[in-house]
């Protein structure tokens, strides 16, 4: 039992599903949501189905190693089908038994929890999916992206993959976790909480971050001009982490969110708009 | 009378969804029917979160209607010796009917001739066919969704359809989904389909595949599964019923369990522990007096537990949630509330109205009006240093991760560092009353803090332009104008709410962009409209609150004392004549210039009579009033009937001559004045 047999195991089923199995983008996001194979692939009407690992940052919920369970980096398996097909609970109950879970034996809940983006224009319907109490998926039909109606409708399911493994091999610190049969989550990802809760909170420049956040958006604005719309996302990304980094160093005042969130979204609106317009030479 | 049923299978939607849903398909199919003319007995409606059922018996048919056809006069279309004339013929014809067929039809006009037809009601069977789609699609939710490749918008995708009449299914499709006779059982035990025959065995089938349709009988389920597992504790549920009411329906077949944790956790507040154990995992807390033990109740939607797994794994995870709550309780109380209250200044309370901070200072500007006016000096100052401290818990953790728990956490932080009682429950109760039905604060300081609060915000809010109408209330001011109002009645307080307006309008200082004049109109129009709805809500006749509201709310409490006065004489034999005799006064003295009495031109008896009972009723009522005792104060003016009366029958008050003419009516204006600081009679309805 680890978390690279679960992994695993999710690739096989998925694959089985008729999904392609992406791999994990390399930019830093704060959910397997903000990546292209995500973005992008929902605002069309062309049907898609992918599965993939996404290394997800969230820098204020570093804490030093020192929290069983919150971590500033976590993983999430996300999967998308569009449109959404008619059994999807059905075959998301499937995947958990295709882990071993055998759910006779235990409670599962799906539980109301709509899931709304400001900044991307984007929301959903669905709920957190309840294990025995433990919340181990978002499950979301997407209705609205990028400001844009969405036809068909995508459905998104995210795991949590530790909070899974957690369950699976029934621990109550995560850092105990195996990620294979001889290597420990612990020797992976210990010092890295460490250190980056350390630099997260109290060693990010926060004038560089400033500044590179505005060179960012001017970047992304250049390019969307340019349709260049790929690229522009990936500069919107960057300025999202930075005002990440900038929230977790204390360092935004409320007036300030309001008006870096209000540029993002500007700017990942009209990514969208252009997208969907069939403005860009796709 | 046949059976009918069907069941609409969905995935899971939230309880307040399910709730509104069946009360909407009863109504409608109820409505339906009535207009088909489908003789119908009781509809009743059950559901779970993934179903929505309605059953009931319906006639076989509709009811047959006759029609008459009028064809020429009878005159006209028999010869004498009765064989029919062309006119008959072709009229016979025209309706392809025999001319022996025809009959004599009576009407006002004479004698016709013409058919009856006796039209055949439609099967209910096809009436429903084609009903069931419209009033399913016409279903409406809070929030809707589509899916698939569907435009169809639902409260969450539908799954299957069953529709039975008479044993047999019903055929027809709503988002695509084929209506038929089969359903499934429990997501996990029985996800097979299953057949259906009639609404006993539907029920019957449900309840051996582990979902229970009715909701009254989960709760029962629920309900006393709880007290099985609790009793032997001598233990207690900590109520919960909004949590109880989700639970109802988030389950098809409920299970409970009895779970642990560590007693170390046992440090932590009531409050605090409740609150972890509902929010995200559904659990209820156990208590026995108002203690905490350390035990939770959870409910399941399964039949058992028989490795228990269900029961442990919740036990983790609220063991790590405890963690988490402890550890911000701890790190929460390292920094003091008056440490952390400089930061309040970089909190928006509205981006126009400012700071957390700005907000406090107004708050303690107001608690100290408040406490003047209501005459409790002495707590003044525990008002003003709980103003001080309200708003200091939106800096902490606890609040950050339990929101609902505001104010709550405050409190209890101020009482760990020894902060008086008046000050920290005044922190701890100054949200409340949440809604209508909920605890009002205890302490005096609460009352002071809470209406402050309330009102801070009402006024700001509508000051900057903000208005409240129909569904659009984004910061629910009309909860907190309700709250205010409700504390002001129970808690009996006496003061001229007009200059509260006053006292509040001003310390926003230039913040506000509405005119004062203007914005203080909008809030009293804004608090007699919420003052109308709690009374309504607490049954009162209409015409009576609008009696009552009509004297103005100078006092709130006074208006209350006015409807119950009111409500105490509405039965009483001379309150419609001295009503009727208020409005003959009023009637006379519509559209007319106020004059000014000058009592020597009074002269004849009968109005020198109804001066001087005036002057000794206005000398008795008038104290009766400041002092709120609207009952005797009516009492006093009943008795001024008959002198108005007699007033009436025997002066003529639009004389020719100007002067005395003036001169009565400013008499009367001078009666109807008094008369209407009681209430306003004029909107009282008087059957018959």
């Amino acid at each position: 039992m680890s978390i690279q047999s679960l992994i695993m195991d999710f690739q096989k089923f998925w694959a089985k599903q008729g999904c392609y199995l992406a791999q994990p983008y390399d930019l830093e996001v704060g959910a397997g949501t903000m990546t292209p194979d995500t973005f992008f692939r929902v605002l069309d009407k062309r049907p898609w189905k992918v599965a993939y690992v996404q290394p997800s940052r969230r820098p204020a919920d570093g804490r030093y190693g020192e929290n069983p369970h919150r971590v500033q980096k976590h993983f999430q398996y996300q999967v998308i089908m569009k449109p959404s097909p008619s059994d999807i609970q059905q075959i998301y109950i499937d995947s958990l038994a295709a882990l071993g879970i055998d759910l006779q034996d235990h409670d599962i809940r799906f539980d109301e929890d709509d899931w709304e983006s400001p900044t991307i224009g984007a929301w959903g319907v669905g709920w957190q999916v309840m294990l025995d109490g433990l919340e181990i998926t978002q499950f979301t039909y997407f209705q609205q992206a990028g400001g844009i109606d969405l036809f068909p409708v995508p459905v998104e399911i995210t795991y949590g993959v530790e909070r899974l493994e957690m369950f699976l091999e029934g621990r109550d610190n995560i850092y105990d976790l195996n990620w294979s049969d001889d290597v420990l989550y612990r020797d992976l990802r210990f010092r890295e909480e460490k250190e980056f809760s350390e630099y997260n909170f109290n060693h990010a420049n926060i004038g560089m971050l400033r500044k590179s956040f505005q060179l960012h958006e001017k970047e992304a604005q250049q390019l969307i001009q340019k349709d260049l719309l790929l690229p522009a996302y990936d500069i919107c990304l960057k300025c999202s982490h930075v005002f990440n980094l900038l929230d977790s160093r204390g360092a935004i005042s409320v007036t300030e969110r309001v008006k870096l969130i209000g540029q993002m979204r500007n700017l990942v609106n009209q990514i969208a708009q252009k997208y969907t317009s069939g403005e860009s030479s796709s | 009378m046949t059976e009918f049923l069907l069941e609409i299978a969905t995935e899971e939607m939230p309880s307040s969804h399910v709730k509104t849903a069946l009360v909407q398909l009863r109504e409608s199919l109820v409505a339906e029917l009535l207009a088909q003319k489908v003789d119908a007995g009781e509809i009743k409606t059950y559901g779970t979160c993934r179903r929505l059922i309605i059953t009931g018996d319906l006639a076989s048919r509709q009811e047959d209607s006759e029609e008459e056809i009028i064809g020429p006069p009878k005159a006209a279309a028999f010869t004498q010796d009765g064989s029919p004339t062309p006119a008959a013929r072709g009229f016979a014809k025209s309706k392809g009917v025999d001319v022996q067929n025809l009959e004599v039809i009576k009407t006002d006009r004479g004698e016709y001739i013409g058919i009856r037809k006796v039209e055949k009601g439609i099967p209910t069977k096809d009436l429903l066919t084609e009903i069931i789609p419209r009033i399913v699609s016409f279903l409406s939710f809070p929030k809707m969704m589509r899916w698939g490749k569907s435009s169809f918008r639902f409260s969450r995708p539908l799954k299957s359809l069953l529709c039975l009449f008479d044993e047999k299914a019903l055929s027809f499709s709503i988002g695509g989904i084929p209506s038929g006779n089969t359903t499934t059982g429990h997501k996990i035990y029985f996800p097979q389909k299953i057949r259906i025959k009639s609404f006993p065995d539907y029920k019957k089938a449900l309840r051996n595949k582990k979902v229970i349709i009715d909701p009254e009988e989960r709760k029962r389920m629920i309900l006393s599964h709880i007290e099985r597992k609790i009793s032997p504790k001598k233990a207690e549920l900590h109520p919960d019923d909004e949590l109880l009411e989700s639970l109802i329906y988030d389950v098809e077949h409920p299970y409970v369990f009895l779970g642990s944790f560590p007693e170390e956790y046992l440090d932590l507040p009531l409050e605090i522990l409740s609150t972890a154990m509902r929010e995200g995992q559904k659990l209820f807390s156990v208590v026995r007096g108002k203690k905490q033990l350390p035990f939770f109740l959870g409910v399941a939607d399964a039949y058992k537990d028989s490795k228990s797994l269900i029961r442990k794994g919740n036990e983790r995870v609220l063991k790590a949630r405890l963690e988490d709550a402890r550890f911000f309780w701890t790190q929460d109380l390292k920094i003091s509330l008056k440490g952390r209250s400089k930061f309040l200044s970089r909190v928006v309370f509205q981006e126009k109205l400012g700071s957390y901070e700005d907000k406090v200072q107004r708050l303690k500007k107001i608690v100290a009006y408040i406490s003047d006016k209501i005459e409790v000096v002495k707590e003044k100052k525990y008002a003003i240093a709980a103003a001080e401290l309200s708003k200091v818990d939106l800096l902490t953790e606890m609040v950050r991760e339990f929101p609902s728990l505001q104010g709550k956490v405050g409190g209890l932080y101020a009482r760990e560092e020894g902060n008086p009682a008046r000050i920290w429950q005044a922190i701890y109760e100054h949200y409340q009353p949440v809604g209508l039905d909920d605890e009002l604060p205890l302490s005096v300081t609460g009352v002071i803090l809470s209406i402050a609060d309330k009102l801070d915000s009402v006024v700001g809010v509508v000051g900057i332009g903000i208005k409240v109408s129909g569904s659009k209330d984004p910061f629910g001011l009309r909860r907190y104008a309700q709250g205010v109002c409700k504390i002001i009645l129970e808690k009996k307080l006496s003061f001229s709410f007009p200059r509260l307006l006053d006292k509040v309008i001003n310390v926003f200082g230039e913040r506000l962009q509405e005119p004062k004049d203007l914005l203080k109109k909008y809030c009293q129009k804004f608090f007699s409209d919420r003052l109308r709805y709690i009374f309504e809500r607490q049954g009162y006749r209409y015409d009576l609150i609008d009696a009552a509201l009509g004297a103005g709310i100078d006092n709130i409490y006074y208006s209350y004392l006015r409807l119950k006065a009111l409500d105490n004489l509405k039965e009483s034999a001379q309150f419609a004549p001295a009503v009727l005799v208020v409005k003959r006064v009023n009637n006379i003295l519509r559209d007319q210039l106020p004059y000014k009495i000058n009592p020597e031109l009074l002269m004849e008896k009968e109005e020198r009579e109804l001066y001087t009972t005036f002057c000794i009723i206005r000398d008795n009522v008038l104290p009766l009033i400041a002092k709120g005792d609207f009952t005797k104060a009516q009492r006093i003016i009943f008795r001024v009937r008959s002198t108005i009366n007699d007033f009436f029958d025997n002066i003529l008050v639009m004389v020719e001559e100007k002067r005395i003419r003036r001169n009565r009516l400013a008499l009367l204006q001078e009666v109807s004045k008094v008369l209407n600081l009681v209430a306003d009679y004029s909107r009282i309805v008087i059957e018959g």
